[in-house]
């Protein structure tokens, strides 16, 4: 009896299980079709000693198949003012950048090699603000781990960049299991140690659409904290391609 | 003559007063700096220098329309004490103009500063604009040209049809400041001399795109100029000099190709002298290189760049590139920039130019940082060991070595 039964109720609970690949999904569905956004972001820097720096920029990015286009501005320190960095996004190879720099006017093609590279000093790397798509990653083909996090149901999903120049050897996200929201996600590094967490918070619904209002990246190698906020943000603008061709850059 | 000259920035400012006097929504920004130089010792020359610098500029947006004033002044100490004035004293508009940006096009007016090229040392191409003679070479001083212009946009590219309003003249420091081509007992007439009117417009037609593949993308840029020649010549009658621009036929392209973690980069020219008995047809060519290492465990990076220039001239009879000044003739340029990726965006860069065909080598470092997020400061320093056998530029100025700071507060 036993031997009927235990088959037939693994075989019914398996069909309640989800895998890794499904949860990031529905994780990348809950937050696409945005179309473009428009919002001021503030980065604040804090360093082992709790001092911190302020940092304003505004950005516009355009949903694509293959790779968003985004475009920073950068609004302060005052010597940076007018800054901008341009990004066509790439899954598997390297992104097209160009950085424009208004006192000299020009804009200045750059290589993307280091995504791990700090962005303006922070502990975010320019891979960790990129968008999320999950042709960047690869996933074991197994059941997602379910746990709790602070006292939240999750899905505990491990990713594998394939980016040849990733930072990260491996990122563990934690998945809200009823909204399908990125609660957390761990950042290994190259010696497979955990280097970073960050902390997705203020979860914003926009035009039917979650958009992230706060992360904060602690950094456990230096003891370094930075803190990323967007504000004012519309979605669903009308911007086209035209809106992220180099040529805005010198506008 | 005269009077056609001062019509322009008349024109542009009434225009401009027009525009913002109605909205009074005016961007501000600009900065306040001290830079202070010390070289080692030239007879006849100030072994140190100080510059008080500011920059004004004030932006008006709305909808498609915008129009940009930018003032820029310096001081030089020596102007204002009991030593020999450097005459390196005075206030400048570097841009004036407005443009009105359409879904596919952009028309401009006014006067504003451009930049071509793709190089990190020396962009040959970037002839638009004159630099500010008063000012050394090795910092980015350029002057606003008039000009009106038209750019169509297509969907990866963009075509501009451009008209430069008159050719200006250079203002020169006194023989006292370092980097003055003057000697004591010379002196500058700022008269341009020229065949035809100074006033006779100078037509660029610029193209420039970028193109895509799995493997490589390109920035490309190709610019076709009827006009003045941004490469001039001096005369010298007794002791008093004078400079001379001439009209040419220059082709020109910049284009950096992007294949994985390096960048290659191509400026070229070729100019065609259409009425000179002095100066000969010129070619202008540069090559470079520039990559990126993986990032350190700290999160620092390395770039190594290296950069050849060739420049040559096709008649023998007429002026060569030591008479007329040209520094990168047949020069290369290795170099190392170090980021620090921090929260003060702190950068040292490094490098040595060999100049192959006259024996001569220039090094500098150059470290950049920001305090307390108020002030930016940059520390340079430069040390050039000129030719022993020929008349170059680096000869005139001896063995050279300078030590520079400069802190700026940017609002």
């Amino acid at each position: 009896m036993i031997k009927i039964v235990l088959p037939t109720l693994l075989s019914a609970l398996s069909l309640f299980a989800i895998s890794n690949i499904d949860v990031a999904k529905k994780n990348d569905n809950v937050m696409s079709n945005f179309e473009d956004s428009k919002s001021k972001m503030t980065m604040t820097l804090i360093n082992a000693k709790g001092q911190t720096k302020v940092r304003q920029m505004k950005s516009k990015t355009l949903e694509l198949d293959g790779g968003d286009k985004s475009l920073m501005e950068f609004l302060s320190p005052a010597d940076v003012k007018g800054t901008k960095f341009l990004n066509y996004e790439h899954a598997k190879k390297d992104d097209d950048q160009w950085l424009y720099l208004p006192a000299l006017k020009r804009v200045k093609r750059i290589s993307s090699k280091n995504k791990s590279g700090a962005f303006m000093g922070s502990e975010f790397s320019y891979e960790d603000i990129s968008s999320f798509n999950i042709e960047k990653y690869d996933y074991k083909n197994d059941e997602a781990k379910e746990e709790q996090l602070h006292g939240t149901e999750i899905y505990k999903v491990e990713r594998f960049p394939n980016y040849k120049y990733s930072g990260y050897t491996k990122q563990v996200s934690y998945i809200d299991k009823k909204s399908f929201l990125t609660l957390q996600v761990d950042y290994y590094d190259r010696k497979k140690s955990l280097l970073k967490s960050a902390f997705f918070t203020d979860y914003k619904l926009i035009d039917g659409v979650y958009r992230t209002g706060k992360i904060q990246m602690k950094n456990f190698s230096n003891s370094k904290e930075s803190i990323l906020t967007w504000d004012e943000e519309s979605i669903k603008n009308g911007l086209t391609k035209k809106d992220f061709h180099k040529r805005v850059l010198k506008r | 003559m005269t009077h056609s000259k001062s019509l322009i920035p008349k024109t542009l400012f009434s225009l401009l007063i027009l525009i913002t006097s109605s909205f009074a929504q005016i961007e501000v920004e600009g900065y306040i700096g001290l830079d202070s130089q010390s070289y080692s010792d030239k007879n006849n020359k100030h072994s140190n220098n100080v510059t008080l610098q500011q920059q004004l500029k004030l932006t008006y947006e709305k909808e498609n329309f915008s129009s940009v004033l930018e003032l820029y002044a310096q001081e030089d100490k020596s102007d204002f004490s009991n030593t020999k004035e450097n005459d390196r004293t005075f206030l400048r508009v570097n841009e004036f103009y407005t443009q009105y940006e359409g879904e596919d096009y952009k028309l401009l007016f006014g006067k504003n500063i451009r930049f071509w090229g793709a190089l990190e040392v020396q962009n040959i191409v970037d002839t638009f604009n004159r630099r500010d003679s008063r000012n050394d070479s090795f910092t980015t001083d350029k002057i606003g040209a008039y000009n009106i212009s038209y750019s169509h946009y297509f969907e990866d590219s963009e075509l501009s049809v451009i008209a430069k309003l008159y050719e200006q003249e250079s203002k020169m420091a006194n023989s006292s400041y370092m980097y003055s081509i003057l000697n004591e007992g010379q002196s500058y007439n700022d008269k341009l001399e020229s065949e035809k009117s100074l006033y006779r417009p100078s037509l660029y037609l610029a193209y420039n795109g970028s193109s895509y593949a799995d493997e490589y993308s390109l920035d490309y840029a190709f610019i076709y100029e009827n006009g003045y020649d941004s490469q001039r010549y001096f005369t010298v009658n007794n002791n008093e000099y004078k400079q001379h621009a001439y009209l040419v036929n220059k082709f020109m392209t910049y284009n950096t190709l992007v294949l994985d973690s390096t960048l290659y980069k191509l400026e070229a020219l070729y100019a065609n002298i259409t009425e000179n008995k002095n100066i000969s047809d010129y070619i202008h060519i540069a090559l470079g290189i520039e990559h990126t290492l993986d990032a350190l465990s700290s999160g620092h990076e390395i770039g190594l760049i290296s950069e050849y220039y060739y420049y040559d001239t096709f008649d023998d009879n007429k002026l060569n590139d030591l008479s007329l000044g040209e520094t990168f003739q047949n020069d290369l340029f290795l170099g190392l920039r170090y980021s620090f990726n921090d929260a003060d965006d702190s950068s040292a860069v490094g490098g040595i130019i060999v100049d192959t065909q006259y024996d001569e080598q220039s090094y500098y470092i150059e470290y950049e940082t920001r305090i307390y997020d108020l002030a930016k400061v940059k520390l340079d320093y430069r040390y050039i060991e000129p030719s022993d056998t020929d008349n170059t530029v680096y000869s005139q100025l001896g063995r050279h070595q300078r030590i520079a700071l400069n802190i700026s507060y940017h609002f």
